[in-house]
């Protein structure tokens, strides 16, 4: 909770709580997420703003067999109740499943260890076209130091596929003070390999990008086509416009 | 007119130990700053970006603080400040992070931003103080900041370039 304090003092607008499932245990049971009213009895103001922030729940399902992706198609009720699911592929396999046909809005790639497969071109084209995100942590580069090494190479491979598109930059803190503001997290962009606009964005656009995604993937199951007789001809589709749309408004 | 231009970094200073407040002084926050810069960019980041680095305005009470350095380096200085895990001094370690507000060109301009910065501070103060004393003292200080008043603190505006 001290966390969710800094946070705000800080000067971010929304904040994404994650459970994270691991499925080499036996039977693992998604379990219902911990709502945010219930850790703060009203929510503090954005500084700067007038809107009050924002506390999403978040899912990160730690992949290791196609076969745990199942849990994903299956319509359990708890998974619904998760704002946004992000999903950890281990193999490459995983990683271009995840990238093509998942029903996903993030996929985080492991900075903690050298990663046992090379990006190649045509999923992480496919994961940008959909409107997938590619989500890199940066707590454990500030606590250790070969853990940083690996987080600034893989970070620097990443960008080299898909050319700093779709790149959101987020923090496993697990003490208030591994946090770090707004600022600073696109300064560390920088050493990513992004360039100063493109850092920028990774904490902002693409965030609120990544949280629309679920906002859509929550509401809207179906293809919707709706046209209008005489002169234009509307389409509605699940995922992919709403991110233009972000795009262009935020 | 060849002039050194510098760049200056507003950070300030987070940390969950009340005692950490009372051990910032200028040079121990140096100290952390340049090890973190020798932790991530090396030697040549180090000496790249001593060139011209200085803490020129340090607030204890706030945890306020003003770093200059080159225009051609402040890049390197600014992707470095997230790795300042601690502050020495006195043999003692406190845990802290820094977090930077504010890069501006002179002095005064981070000044000015300095003082919104404050103010609004003080407003969120204003809105959680629950004792009545208080908040009139608070008051009081809200209508009071501005910047005539602050010049005869801080000193000039940029340097001359004899660094």
């Amino acid at each position: 909770q001290t966390i969710l304090v800094v946070c705000f003092s800080v000067g971010y607008s929304a904040v994404a709580l994650n459970h994270v499932i691991d499925f080499k245990e036996k039977k693992q049971e998604i379990s219902k997420p911990v709502s945010p009213s219930e850790l703060f009895p009203s929510l503090p103001i954005v500084q700067g703003t007038s809107k009050r922030i924002k506390v999403l729940t978040r899912l990160t399902l730690v992949v290791s067999d196609p076969s745990h992706c199942n849990l994903l198609r299956s319509t359990s009720a708890n998974i619904r109740l998760y704002d946004i699911i992000a999903v950890f592929p281990k193999t490459e396999k995983l990683f271009h499943i995840a990238c093509t046909t998942l029903d996903v809005d993030l996929v985080c790639i492991n900075v903690t260890e050298k990663l046992p497969f090379y990006f190649r071109r045509p999923p992480v084209n496919m994961a940008i076209d959909r409107g997938i995100y590619f989500e890199l942590l940066y707590t454990p580069a500030i606590k250790d130091s070969t853990m940083r090494r690996y987080t600034i190479s893989n970070a620097i491979s990443l960008m080299q596929i898909c050319k700093g598109k779709n790149i959101v930059i987020s923090s496993a803190a697990e003490r208030a003070l591994e946090l770090r503001g707004p600022y600073d997290v696109a300064n560390l962009g920088l050493l990513f390999g992004l360039s100063e606009s493109e850092a920028k964005a990774a904490v902002s656009t693409n965030c609120r990008a990544a949280m629309l995604h679920g906002e859509t993937r929550k509401t809207a199951c179906g293809v919707v086509y709706t046209v209008k007789k005489p002169r234009k001809v509307e389409e509605e589709e699940t995922t992919v416009p709403a991110c233009k749309k972000a795009k262009t408004q935020a | 007119m060849v002039r050194f231009k510098n760049r200056y970094v507003l950070c300030e200073v987070l940390s969950d130990d009340p005692r950490c407040r009372q051990c910032i002084e200028d040079r121990a926050v140096g100290l952390a700053v340049r090890d973190a810069i020798a932790r991530v960019h090396g030697d040549y980041g180090l000496a790249c970006c001593s060139i011209s680095f200085t803490v020129k305005y340090l607030n204890a009470y706030t945890g306020t603080v003003l770093l200059r350095c080159r225009k051609d380096s402040y890049r390197l200085l600014c992707s470095a400040l997230p790795f300042v895990r601690h502050l020495e001094s006195r043999a003692q370690r406190y845990p802290c992070a820094l977090n930077t507000l504010h890069v501006g060109g002179t002095i005064r301009t981070c000044q000015k931003f300095l003082i919104e910065y404050n103010r609004r501070q003080l407003l969120i103060l204003l809105q959680n103080c629950t004792n009545e004393e208080e908040r009139q003292c608070i008051q009081k200080s809200l209508l009071s900041c501005s910047l005539t008043e602050e010049q005869s603190q801080s000193g000039d505006e940029d340097d001359d370039g004899t660094e």
